[in-house]
């Protein structure tokens, strides 16, 4: 078990350096960092001032290690716009995104994972069908879409709802509607078919015909076996809680990470979209430790099992 | 072979908006940017509009039929643009994971977990930070959007098909690498990489939108259904028609695409299921 959470951990720090080279090789590719900031026409004496300051003049390796260091130390540079430090920028919109995602999730896993067992056990039932067809049309139907026509129906329309801001709870309840239903279409779907993948398989049968009561097989045999196809899915949606209502709070103008995120990225504010890339990948790298470590206690076969795929 | 009703229906849409995307320029009444100033926010027809703009105008007075088809044509080009960038890149990289193995291999596979464990929306978000905005950039970067999916399942299948006798002999005959793996292995598995890419496209159409959507995507002039949507918004209440027409074509192209690649995936491989 050991060596099995350290071969993962080693997995998670890789990601993370992986996702620190990206942001590094991306930052540097895309242009000289002091004609950016200090404009092109700067005379040459203040750019090379300036080169010197932050270490641009340094071999690209050296650049490489330092940027690195000063990441380990917390120090993601300042905003562009107004020269705060970028992580605090980040972090204090973080308590509104949580408040729209957290119960999202809530929603998706409370509604989805139900129905797709529930679909799975009455297959070609008529809610089998429903399920189906509410999952397809999840799908199809991108959240900005949905977002308005709730948005349409709801505030337009019957002005039951605030169309957008953060005043009170009432504010929240059409982003997290929308947010929930489209993942709770895709757990749907999943949950079901991972669920009839398992009804077909011959232990099944075996535990039936030995005379264990259906209950009894659907809950010990079946339910935790479909569990490891829906903890992938749901450790994914818990890695994007911090990332994942970038379009919603858009629609909504919520003042969360993601709002943040798309303006940062239109003013081409670097520090911050690089201080929110690397906040993500911390969650979805966390997350998908904990679904790894989630697997070894579900499937017993895969904690003595090296390295290797998922799954 | 019968065709299910409801995959005809698929089908058929999915015709009429390539026939539409090809025939932009015959197919639209207006120019796509031509302003008609006395019939601005004009309704469409059945809502107290004419003819004369049958799906109604926008703000400028903009036909919105006409916005609409070209936005169709741009959505899909830079759709089916992404979308064999993705499948040409993954399954070269799995390629070269199958042929190489070791060092290579682990790179590759290195690179498909970290695609597939960051959401590619903040990846691209930041990379349109750093690097701007420009339509050949934008398709390449969508290009990046789910390669990891075919290098997978090429080199998975490479793999398996390296061990069989009829790469086993043309290697023997002295066939390049190029050659096996181009000639002989991808049509082999081209049908499960055709089906992978249709399953592929509307998530490419759906991300398209959303980026666009947020003023991040396809730039003024030029107009997609994402950004359609997104500058319809601003007309919600007053005229909602601005942005119920591209709404309504990204929702059904999705869906009409995802049930003609289920349908496809049903009959030519199962094993993607």
């Amino acid at each position: 078990m050991l060596r099995f959470i350290a071969g993962r951990l080693l997995r998670a720090a890789l990601t993370i350096v992986m996702v620190v080279t990206f942001a590094f090789v991306v930052l540097r590719l895309s242009g000289d960092p002091a004609l950016l900031i200090l404009s092109v026409d700067a005379p040459p004496e203040a750019v090379a001032a300036f080169r010197e300051a932050w270490g641009l003049d340094r071999p690209l390796w050296v650049q490489y290690f330092s940027y690195f260091g000063a990441i380990l130390q917390g120090d993601l540079g300042q905003s562009m716009r107004d020269g705060r430090d970028a992580i605090d920028l980040v972090a204090e919109r973080i308590p509104a995104t949580l408040a729209l995602t957290l119960p999202a999730l809530a929603l998706k896993v409370g509604i989805g994972i139900p129905a797709g067992v529930y679909a799975a056990l009455h297959r070609n039932s008529a809610t089998d069908r429903v399920v189906m067809v509410m999952a397809v049309a999840g799908f199809a139907v991108p959240s900005f879409v949905l977002g308005l026509l709730l948005v349409l129906v709801f505030a337009v329309q019957l002005g039951w709802l605030p169309s957008g801001g953060q005043d009170s709870w009432r504010h929240a309840i059409l982003p997290v509607i929308t947010l929930g239903i489209g993942g709770a279409a895709v757990l749907a779907r999943f949950t079901r078919s991972a669920m009839l993948e398992v009804l077909g398989q011959p232990y099944i049968r075996t535990a039936s015909a030995k005379g264990v009561s259906w209950r009894a097989v659907v809950r010990g045999h079946a339910l935790p076996n479909a569990a490891i196809p829906t903890v992938t899915i749901v450790g994914f949606m818990v890695g994007s809680l911090i990332a994942g209502a970038v379009v919603v709070e858009s629609v909504f103008s919520w003042p969360g990470v993601g709002r943040l995120l798309v303006v940062a990225v239109s003013n081409r504010d670097l520090a911050v979209v690089q201080c929110v890339l690397l906040l993500v990948a911390a969650t979805m790298v966390t997350s998908n430790f904990i679904v790894d470590l989630l697997y070894g206690v579900l499937d017993p076969r895969l904690r003595t099992a090296r390295g290797g795929g998922k799954g | 072979m019968r065709i299910p009703p409801l995959v005809a229906l698929a089908l058929a849409w999915v015709v009429l908006m390539l026939g539409v995307a090809i025939l932009a320029d015959a197919a639209a009444p207006y120019s796509y940017t031509a302003l008609d100033l006395r019939a601005r926010l004009s309704p469409p027809i059945g809502f107290g509009g004419t003819w004369a703009h049958p799906l109604g105008t926008d703000e400028l007075g903009r036909d919105v039929l006409s916005r609409l088809v070209h936005s169709i044509r741009m959505s899909l080009l830079i759709a089916f643009g992404a979308c064999i960038i993705a499948a040409v890149l993954g399954t070269a990289l799995g390629f070269l994971a199958a042929h190489f193995r070791g060092a290579v291999e682990h790179v590759v596979l290195a690179l498909v977990d970290f695609q597939a464990s960051m959401p590619f929306l903040v990846l691209a978000l930041s990379v349109l930070a750093f690097f701007g905005n420009s339509l050949p950039l934008f398709i390449c970067l969508l290009g990046l959007h789910g390669w990891e999916r075919y290098a997978r399942i090429s080199r998975g299948l490479a793999i398996s098909a390296g061990a069989q006798g009829y790469a086993a002999a043309v290697r023997q005959l002295g066939a390049s690498p190029l050659r096996i793996y181009g000639r002989h292995i991808l049509p082999n598995i081209a049908s499960t990489l055709i089906v992978s890419m249709t399953l592929a496209f509307p998530e490419i159409v759906l991300l398209e939108s959303g980026l666009s959507f947020l003023g991040l995507g396809v730039q003024p002039p030029a107009t997609s259904l994402g950004s359609m949507v997104g500058y319809g918004r601003e007309y919600l209440t007053r005229a909602p028609w601005v942005l119920l027409a591209p709404s309504i074509t990204i929702v059904v192209t999705t869906l009409a695409v995802s049930i003609l690649g289920d349908w496809l995936r049903d009959r030519l491989d199962p094993t993607l299921r």
